[in-house]
């Protein structure tokens, strides 16, 4: 084929594409939003982005807004990339699990000042316009460092399952974490390791580090929990550990097992859950409409907080009736208890967190005031001071320290 | 006596040059480990070594797949969402039962060997260079699986895979037993069969090949087609491990995959490798990795340290062919070592 | 040396079916998104690319020599961390970040060059090694996300000279420009005939290994030039390894017309490779593929392009047979 030969045929292919027409539509009465994640494939980003799509399809907000998500994948620039085009395409709202605390500010500034709502979800910038909703201003390293430390009477050997190495999260929870742990000379650290927040991961690293340290007493991880206890129940099933982490629903299934407690098992279910990215949508259209105008940039989602004797089946669908946990067989159990939330996010049902799909017959309700967050420099805010005792527990009270 | 030694390990047709490879890449993991016995005495115990080798056999199995597209002269970059599509298909499909498996298994494994197959077409009727072609295919593909899935399998996996990869023979952890099988089939299926032989040739010549009238076309889509079948049983492998499944599971392994066969001998380029010595490249990985956990540093210090000991064990593996070639030059009636000495190296 | 093929005409280079493709695709972006003909839209589109393209840029001189170099990451980290620790520590930072970086970077490549070249590793292998360890070394400088990046750099080099120019777009066009120097001098030309017959090129009396070495260098030098920039584009420091920039990299120098296998190419068609895999993301941000679309829609797009390239060879080789064989009509650099 001559070069003019393929000139024509692209030209040909182009007009295909045209009359698919400009699917952002002059319609002034809906606001455009925009959701954009950058992880995907994983349960945790999957169950946040589920719930914030089945809030923006539930009445009211299905009507008032033309609802749009993004991936822009694990390249910051990328990410700057696409929130510049969502500023060309007349955006309202954008709501985004940011890459980098730091690397968006200016394109966050840039969207801001044209009036643009920007909210992010559980991941912090420092720009001081945007809206940050997290807990992890909850001091998760902190508390429950502390409530294995209780746990164990003060002594006894552990193992560290830290985040992804680099970022603000890993390097804030495991500070607050080694800052409990040190003050006490009877625990030890016996090994420590990088699960990136993966079971797979965590569970061949633990049952590495358990055959060369035989008598752990305690694991403590963010993320990974459930594949840290599974390397332990298969290599060592008849001592098990006191164990700190996530809230996946088989987690909490082992937790609540009476035969698991028997042997030793002690598990506190917490960790930034999925639903913080609903929590966060729900705040960013009531700032949008109008409907709230917040004092601080930095609102604080609730740490999840669920010890075994808090755990309550449920029968449902639903997190009714104070129940937190579903029956074997009827999710995975990687699934993210911490997807639902009953007092802030009625509206999400299981099938909600999982498809997407809006739950039938629900209607968005109010929230609550917020409950605004501590300063955390370089997480949240830019030219700040952290609280002075930052780095301790504000869930549990420490045990004396033994002579 | 050096020179018996060599001269029998030269000219035996069993025991190649590159078999010497995978030994000392072996030796070079087993040195690691005692080194870190000395260090930390808890360390290496039977326990700890069989933990070792059972979750290597995800980086075992999947890097046959690579090891083989290199001999080619190519690369897979789809490994690592081969696996992951697996593990969620199976999860998907069984969601907790085992009579589901009977037909839940072929499927998956079709399927990921399909866009295996897609990659080899494209390679070859295509000439889309192997790098893109497998990156491409392997992006759309994760594409339509978060569109399907949102990312994470919301169905459990069969209960007969979990029990697979955590049950015992006589003692011995299953997954240990399935390595030393499939070392064994590997190794048979790429040196011993003609099909292997081939792929040496078309990898050491791509111009004899074609002169020999060798099926060049359809012996490289089926060498991608192998690879994805080994990333699929890789990740079925994985999600019965972990007893779960998410659509990021099988990313830590890509890189692995091809540090495994070239660090185990095999020659970039194409056209030489044994699977032997990828099988030692992946225990050698899965032993460094637990030294590193072992050594309790920062991330960056572990970083540098597996980089550091990557390009070591390259060096030594270069170091060894140099070692050879000049105890060659030493024997009378010499067997020619021509051809044997890897591209890079101008000696 | 071009002078025997007067009265031939030169083949046409693959840079511009390229630079074709990615004209077809900004028209595309620019009927969705009118925007993106704004002096603002061209430079935040120049900014989108300036990093992947000087990165690409710097691979093109290892892939040309028949190598891989997979640390251009690892380097970026290293280069990027130091950029947003030390730029605004020391009086007239941003040169002297500058100087810095490039010297990190030539020091890395050179040490990829000498492991390649000198030491016979294999290229692929060891540059995976010396990324992960600079990915280390990242980490042991910048713990997690932050630092801060010089005032200058940050804001004059992602803005606009002379009213209309913007800087990035100033920055490629030096790089092209400096490149089309490069080709001619003797290293330039010794790198293609080392891609093209590492025998021929050693028995003609090149230093292969010296070529390569230096190779390697000048790419790692690119590389932290893109770190350079890259803490521009985002003021601040990271020390986290993208792997998916990592391909993207590769895809743009295989993109660009550049073959993995060496001897033919050249930096022009790596930056307009960059340019087409940041333009796709707008365009198909743009046209609103539905987010179940997008990825299927990049890998399809990266096999056209390469299909598009792979006709600029058919083409090529068809116009030398037509040109009479000249010693040294050399393969076509661009």
């Amino acid at each position: 084929m001559t070069t003019f030969q393929w000139l024509v045929t692209v030209a040909a292919v182009c007009t295909l594409i045209a009359p698919e027409g400009r699917l952002y539509a002059q319609n002034e009465q809906k606001y455009k939003v925009f959701l954009d994640m950058s992880y995907s494939g994983n349960t945790w980003q999957a169950a946040a982005a589920n719930g914030i799509k089945a809030l923006a399809a539930t009445p009211p907000y299905d009507k008032m807004i033309e609802f749009k998500t993004i991936i822009s994948g694990t390249d910051v620039q990328r990410q700057i990339s696409d929130i510049q085009s969502m500023i060309a395409a007349g955006a309202k709202a954008i709501i985004l699990y940011p890459l980098s605390p730091t690397a968006l500010n200016r394109v966050i500034h840039q969207a801001c000042s044209k009036g643009i709502v920007v909210f992010t979800y559980d991941s912090t910038v420092t720009e001081p316009l945007a809206y940050n909703v997290s807990n992890i201003t909850a001091r998760y390293g902190a508390n429950t460092a502390q409530w294995m430390v209780n746990k164990l009477g003060g002594k006894g050997e552990i193992i560290f399952n830290h985040g992804v190495a680099g970022t603000a999260v890993t390097k804030t929870y495991d500070e607050q974490a080694y800052a409990i742990f040190k003050k006490y000379p009877g625990i030890k650290i016996v090994g420590d390791f990088y699960g990136n927040w993966n079971d797979a991961t965590s569970q061949e690293e633990v049952s590495k580090i358990l055959a060369a340290h035989p008598n752990v007493d305690g694991i403590w991880t963010v993320d990974g929990t459930y594949g840290s206890l599974q390397a332990v129940v298969q290599n060592r099933p008849n001592r098990l550990v006191v164990i700190a982490g996530q809230s996946n629903n088989g987690y909490r299934l082992m937790m609540a097992d009476p035969a698991l407690q028997a042997k030793g098992l002690q598990g506190i279910s917490s960790s930034a859950g999925p639903a913080v990215g609903g929590y966060a949508f729900k705040v960013m259209m009531e700032v949008l409409l109008s409907k709230k105008k917040l004092t601080n940039h930095n609102v604080e989602y609730p740490l999840p907080w669920v010890e075994a004797k808090d755990i309550k089946m449920c029968s449902g669908d639903r997190f009714e009736g104070g129940c937190n946990v579903f029956p074997e067989g009827r999710v995975p159990p990687l699934f993210l208890d911490t997807a639902l939330d009953p007092k802030f996010l009625p509206e999400l049902s299981l099938d909600a967190v999982q498809t997407g799909n809006p739950a039938a017959g629900a209607m968005i309700q109010p929230l609550p005031d917020p409950k605004y967050a501590d300063n955390l420099p370089g997480i949240n805010c830019q030219e700040c001071k952290a609280p002075a005792d930052a780095l301790e527990p504000n869930l549990v009270s420490p045990i004396p320290v033994a002579k | 006596m050096n020179d018996i030694l060599t001269r029998s390990l030269v000219s035996s047709r069993t025991f190649k040059p590159e078999t010497l490879t995978a030994l000392l890449v072996l030796l070079g993991a087993v040195l690691m480990m005692l080194a870190m016995k000395v260090l930390n005495p808890g360390f290496g115990s039977v326990q700890q070594i069989a933990a070792i080798l059972t979750t290597s056999i995800f980086l075992v199995v999947a890097a046959y797949g690579q090891g083989l597209v290199i001999l080619l002269g190519g690369i897979d970059l789809s490994i690592g969402v081969v696996m992951s599509i697996a593990g969620m298909m199976i999860a998907g499909l069984t969601n907790g039962s085992n009579e589901a498996l009977t037909w839940a298994l072929p499927v998956t494994l079709i399927s990921c060997t399909a866009i295996g197959l897609l990659n080899g077409l494209g390679v070859a009727f295509l000439k889309i260079p192997p790098f893109i072609m497998t990156l491409a295919n392997g992006t759309a593909f994760f594409g339509v699986a978060l569109g399907i899935t949102a990312g994470s399998s919301q169905r459990t996996v069969a209960p007969a895979l979990q029990v697979l990869m955590s049950a015992q023979i006589g003692g011995i952890p299953v997954p240990i037993v399935l390595i030393g099988w499939f070392l064994v089939a590997g190794s048979v299926l790429q040196s011993r069969t003609t099909e292997g032989r081939k792929i040496y040739a078309i990898g050491s010549s791509l111009a004899a090949a074609r002169v020999a009238g060798l099926p060049i076309e359809a012996l490289t889509i089926a060498a991608y087609g192998v690879s994805g079948l080994c990333a699929a049983i890789a990740g079925l492998l994985l999600a019965g491990y972990s007893s779960s499944a998410t659509l990021d599971m099988g990313d830590p392994f890509l890189m692995p995959t091809i540090a495994a066969v070239v660090i185990g001998g095999a020659c970039v380029t194409g056209g030489r490798g044994l699977y032997f010595g990828t099988f030692a490249g992946a225990i050698f990985l899965s032993a460094l990795s637990t030294i590193i956990t072992v050594l309790s540093l920062s991330q960056g210090w572990r970083n540098i340290i597996q980089g550091g000991i990557i390009i070591i064990a390259l060096i030594l593996q270069t170091k060894q062919w140099y070692l050879l070639s000049i105890v060659n030059r030493q024997l009378p009636g010499k067997q020619s070592l021509d051809g044997v000495l890897p591209q890079n190296s101008e000696v | 040396m071009s002078q025997s093929t007067r009265g031939q005409r030169r083949p046409i280079p693959s840079s511009a079916f390229a630079a074709l493709l990615y004209g077809i695709m900004f028209a595309i972006y620019l009927l969705y998104s009118p925007s993106a003909i704004t002096l603002a839209g061209i430079t935040d589109l120049l900014n989108n690319t300036i990093v992947l393209a000087i990165a690409a840029a710097g691979l093109t001189l290892v892939i040309l020599t028949a190598e891989l170099d997979l640390s251009s990451v690892g380097v970026i980290a290293v280069t990027n961390v130091i950029v947003a620790t030390v730029s605004t520590k020391v009086p007239g930072g941003a040169f002297i970040t500058l100087i810095l970086v490039c010297l990190i970077g030539l020091l890395v490549g050179l040490i990829n060059g000498w492991l390649v070249a000198f030491l016979g590793l294999q290229s692929l292998a060891a540059t995976l090694g010396t990324m992960i360890a600079c990915q280390g070394v990242a980490l042991l400088i910048l713990e997690a996300p932050g630092g801060e990046v010089a005032a200058f750099i940050m804001n004059r080099l992602t803005d606009t000279v002379f009213g209309f120019m913007p800087v990035a777009g100033l920055i490629l066009l030096l790089a092209v420009a400096g490149w089309l120097l490069f080709r001619r001098t003797r290293l330039g030309i010794a790198i293609y005939a080392v891609g093209t017959d590492a025998l021929a090129a050693r028995l003609s009396g090149l230093n292969v290994k010296a070529t390569k070495w230096l190779a390697f260098g000048l790419a790692g030098m690119a590389y932290g030039l893109a770190g350079y920039m890259l803490g521009a584009q985002t003021g601040t420091g990271d020390p986290r390894i993208s792997n998916s920039f990592l391909l993207y990299v590769f895809a743009a120098v295989a993109i660009g017309g550049t073959p993995l296998g060496g001897g033919r190419g050249g930096v022009i068609g790596s930056v307009v490779g960059a340019g087409i895999l940041t333009v796709m993301q707008k365009l198909l941000f743009a046209v609103g593929v539905a987010e179940f679309y997008t990825n299927i829609f990049n890998g399809v797009i990266m096999i056209v392009a390469i299909l598009f390239g792979n006709l600029s060879a058919i083409l090529s080789l068809r116009q030398k047979a037509i040109m009479s064989q000249h010693r040294d009509g050399q393969l076509v650099p661009n």
